[in-house]
């Protein structure tokens, strides 16, 4: 990448070249910008992007809105207005291949402020992850929203040509294209035929008619051929970005301005922990801060000195996360295992993958603990009983648990309401809540954040917000500021 | 049958077994084949050796250096990985796997919440016929769907079948296309906390899913038969949980307790009155359209273990090799012919190298037409590479 930062600007682009490069609304990226910027614009353009990527992620996460649903992108819409954002909000809201001044700056902002963010976000995989991720989401975004001259226009400036099967050919399999492919009205459309791992998606959620290691897909459906193309590419270009970095790096304005972006950003993953969380407060612990996933895994541990692989390593790395030390963790996961096994195939079978965890075995990596989505998303099968509780019980048990844990009646529809309707994370907001007696609606995205949180609360570092303002609580409330230590279960003590 | 194996003597036999029975030729070659690009000699193997002692990143050039250490190591387990730019002994920390076979691993362990004649590592004829469902539906699909040619089933040893994909695709296919394939077959979703573990929705049937569906009606009145799945009042309060309109469910508690245990005839008449209640009832159908449908897949559909699939350097148990706690031998078998298959009739390691064993003179059969099984796959598998070749070599000419 060639950008070349000034502290004035030297030359403005011409209308007549940004026309040439920049012909549509909706781009690949192939080409990176090659005019130079003055450093106010490219910090501008940097946050710019940025603000639009964060705008998807609350979109779907926080706001818990279906992603592309209509609901998720007024949403994003209204959010990049209201933000001053309108020049995004008008690439995203309808994609075409305008000529006039203010679209073909649009584009050019769109186009720096994406090469600026592959800088900040080449670093570590898990940014790139990221990265990537709300990259494709925008990308999507935008074809989705094209009218079909646009979409015609673009395939012809990207060279994309695809041919589409014949009417015969079709008719011989239009029983399957009818049940298998997601769109109204299949008999109208034209179809192309592409090798089934260039529509990985379709595939996966069998949205598609697949048939001798081909996918019949209609136009719509390139969106899947193209995102996973653009993918493949983002991808590549974070890596290749990563080797240049030394060498953009030396301008030392940049380097500062670019590990800030990703720092306001990534937050904690966990992976370092100072404090020490001794094994023998893990039961009452488990009780008062941890997430329900974690807590469902303990209990069945203890319960049944046994869980299957996936839960071994989702709440081993939990564990670690808090403070939990290789050696307690050890001894911890012996005692339960060894009640059911003999030490010796304790040793041999499980051992290795504990000291895997804390990265003493094998590509000796320290692992991170999961974070939400990657507990949500994880597969759960027969025997397994890890995953996010919210996603992956049925209600009727998840209730009875949450009666279990003393949940009261309100609290606990509201929780199993938002779990039914996928809103996951915001469920497990309010089970925090609910289990703190407080108000705050946290933003739920990792299960040691959420034991963090419990733990400020617990530890009084953070104001207390007691819900119901009782008399009796308001009391005991100025009481408790005084206090060191405070125990969690005597503040439900006190609300009764 | 004789029943009494002697673990004991297993480091006595193996090397006999390896050498005189083993069918070390074309287990070569079938590995080899699967290399290409890279030699055989990057694939991995590893050992499990008499006292649990694990070896991995064990590789062979040839079949005498196979031979051999097959002769020096005597391995009571051996398993296959995946093939990396180098030798795998060499350089760990920079192995890039380049290839590996699409596999797939069912146990019947994973039906243990459906089965009722076995638990854990228990299995019998009755649900062996799980695993001849499951075969069907996957090589189907991975035939049809997917345009495979070269697919092996193998027995497991125990309790379970595994299947390798050798086409060229497949062998190269990154993991997001594992993973996507592994997605696309798997329809029973959830852990224990889940009592309903498929969910098909209210639009049309994938084709793909009305196909297995088609396949699993050929024995699910046998295999309800067999299991008498809804037969005893604990049996039925499952099914009862997987049926989401209350309404429905407290109809067919009533009317099913009170019939005779018979689990077809109880079957017969949930589905009449399920019937009955879709016709009367119009608008229960967005919750239960495809009920019917989605009990069977979670009686008797496929319970693939994912992350087998999806990952690239999972080792998997060898074709041939012995199961140590059975003796059994991990034979080869046609997916047609799954279904003929007795498990007291699969040959083991002690019947095998035992002339007055009373199954000796069978098991030998078996393991002899399981080998030509074996040959005609990798026979099939060498034509299509030498093909692949002949035609990238022309394409290249062509520029
Ligand atoms: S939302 Fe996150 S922290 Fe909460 S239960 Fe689910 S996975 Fe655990
Ligand atoms: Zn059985």
């Amino acid at each position: 990448m060639d950008l070349k930062i000034k502290r004035k600007s030297t030359r403005t682009a011409h209308s007549s070249n940004l026309l040439e490069n920049y012909p549509h609304d909706l781009q690949m990226y192939k080409v990176p910008p090659i005019e130079n910027i003055r450093l106010h614009e490219f910090e501008t353009l940097a946050l710019e992007r940025l603000t639009l990527l964060r705008c998807l992620a609350t979109a779907t996460t926080l706001k818990g809105l279906r992603i592309y649903s209509n609901e998720w992108r007024e949403f994003v819409l209204n959010e990049l207005r209201s933000q001053g954002l309108k020049y995004y909000a008008n690439l995203c809201d309808i994609s075409g291949f305008g000529t006039s001044e203010a679209d073909l700056q649009a584009r050019r902002k769109d186009h720096i402020g994406h090469f600026i963010l592959r800088l900040a976000y080449c670093r570590t995989e898990e940014l790139r992850r990221w990265f990537v991720a709300r990259e494709l989401e925008l990308f999507k975004l935008r074809f989705m929203t094209m009218k079909s001259e646009a979409v015609v226009e673009f395939f012809k400036i990207n060279k994309l040509c695809y041919t589409n099967i014949s009417e015969e050919e079709k008719n011989e399999i239009i029983g399957c294209l009818r049940e298998s492919t997601m769109h109204q009205k299949v008999d109208s459309l034209k179809f192309y035929k592409v090798k089934f791992y260039e529509v990985l998606d379709l595939v996966k959620s069998r949205k598609v008619y697949i048939q001798g290691g081909y996918a019949y897909i209609p136009d719509k459906d390139f969106i899947s051929v193209l995102s996973a193309q653009y993918r493949i590419h983002l991808k590549q270009s974070l890596v290749v970005a990563c080797h240049h970095l030394g060498e953009i790096e030396q301008d030392e304005r940049l380097v500062g301005l670019l590990k800030g972006l990703h720092q306001s950003y990534s937050g904690d993953d966990y992976s370092d922990t100072k404090v020490v969380v001794p094994i023998e407060t893990l039961d009452s612990l488990s009780v008062k801060s941890f997430p329900l996933c974690m807590r469902q895994l303990h209990e069945q541990l203890r319960l049944s000195h046994h869980l299957k692989h996936g839960g071994r390593l989702q709440y081993g790395l939990f564990l670690k996360g808090i403070g939990v030390t290789l050696e307690d963790s050890l001894r911890f996961w012996r005692d339960e295992f060894t009640k059911i096994m003999d030490l010796d195939k304790f040793e041999k079978q499980y051992a290795y993958n504990i000291r895997y965890n804390y990265g003493k075995e094998g590509s000796k990596k320290n692992y991170s603990p999961f974070n939400c989505l990657k507990i949500i998303n994880n597969n759960v099968g027969p025997g397994d009983c890890h995953g996010c509780p919210y996603r992956h019980c049925d209600p009727s048990n998840l209730k009875n648990r949450l009666k279990g844990y003393g949940i009261e009646h309100q609290a606990l529809h509201d929780i199993v309401d938002m779990a039914k309707r996928g809103h996951f994370q915001i469920a497990c907001s309010k089970y925090f809540d609910a289990a703190h007696n407080t108000e705050l609606g946290l933003g739920i995205n990792h299960p040691n954040q959420y034991f963090e949180e419990s733990q400020k609360i617990l530890k009084g570092e953070n104001k207390v917000e007691i819900k119901k303002e009782t008399k009796q609580t308001t009391i005991k409330k100025e009481q408790s500021k005084q206090m060191e230590d405070i125990d969690f279960d005597e503040i439900s003590e006190w609300n009764e | 049958m004789v029943a009494h194996y002697d673990e004991n003597l297993l480091s006595d036999m193996l090397p006999v077994y390896y050498t005189r029975l083993f069918p070390q030729n074309i287990f070569c070659r079938w590995l080899a084949c699967g290399n290409s690009p890279q030699p055989l000699s990057n694939r991995e193997l590893s050992f499990t050796l008499a006292d649990d002692v694990y070896i991995r990143y064990l590789s062979i050039s040839n079949q005498k250096e196979f031979q051999a250490l097959l002769q020096k190591k005597c391995p009571y387990k051996l398993d296959i990985g995946a093939v990396y730019n180098n030798k795998p002994s060499i350089s760990r920390h920079d192995a890039v796997v380049l290839a590996r076979e699409l596999v797939f691993d069912i146990d019947l362990t994973d039906y243990d919440e459906v089965r009722t004649c076995c638990q854990e590592a228990k299995v019998c004829d009755k649900c062996w016929k799980f695993m001849v469902i499951a075969c069907e539906i996957i090589h189907t699909s991975l035939k049809d769907d997917f345009g495979f040619q070269n697919i092996l089933w193998v027995f497991s040893g125990r309790r379970g079948i595994h299947c390798w994909v050798s086409d060229f695709e497949a062998r190269t296919l990154d993991s997001p296309g594992r993973g996507a394939i592994a997605d696309y077959l798997c329809l029973i979703i959830g852990g224990d906390n889940q009592n309903k573990k498929v969910h098909l929705g209210v639009d049309n049937l994938h084709s793909s899913i009305r196909r297995s569906i088609g396949i699993i009606d050929k024995y699910f009145d046998e295999v309800m038969l067999d299991q008498e799945f809804i037969g005893t009042p604990e049996r039925l309060q499952k099914l009862l949980k997987m049926i989401p309109d209350e309404t429905l469910r407290d109809i067919v508690e009533n009317n099913l307790t009170k019939m005779p245990q018979s689990s077809l005839e109880r079957w017969k008449s949930f589905v009449n009155i399920y019937d009955t209640y879709l016709r009367e009832n119009g608008n229960a159908i967005r919750k239960i359209k495809y009920l019917l449908e989605e009990i069977k897949i979670q009686y008797c559909y496929p319970r693939l273990d994912v992350n087998v699939t999806k990952g690239f350097n999972h080792l998997l148990k060898s074709p041939f090799s012995i199961h140590p706690k059975t003796g059994k031998v991990s034979v080869v078998f046609k997916p047609n012919n799954a279904r003929n298959m007795k498990l007291d009739e699969i040959p083991t390691i002690y019947t095998l190298l035992d002339d007055s064993s009373p199954d000796n003179v069978q098991h030998q059969n078996n393991m002899r037409s399981a080998v030509k099984i074996f040959q005609e796959v990798v026979f099939s598998l060498e034509k299509a590479e030498a093909m692949r070749r002949r035609n990238d070599a022309n394409t290249t000419l062509e520029f």
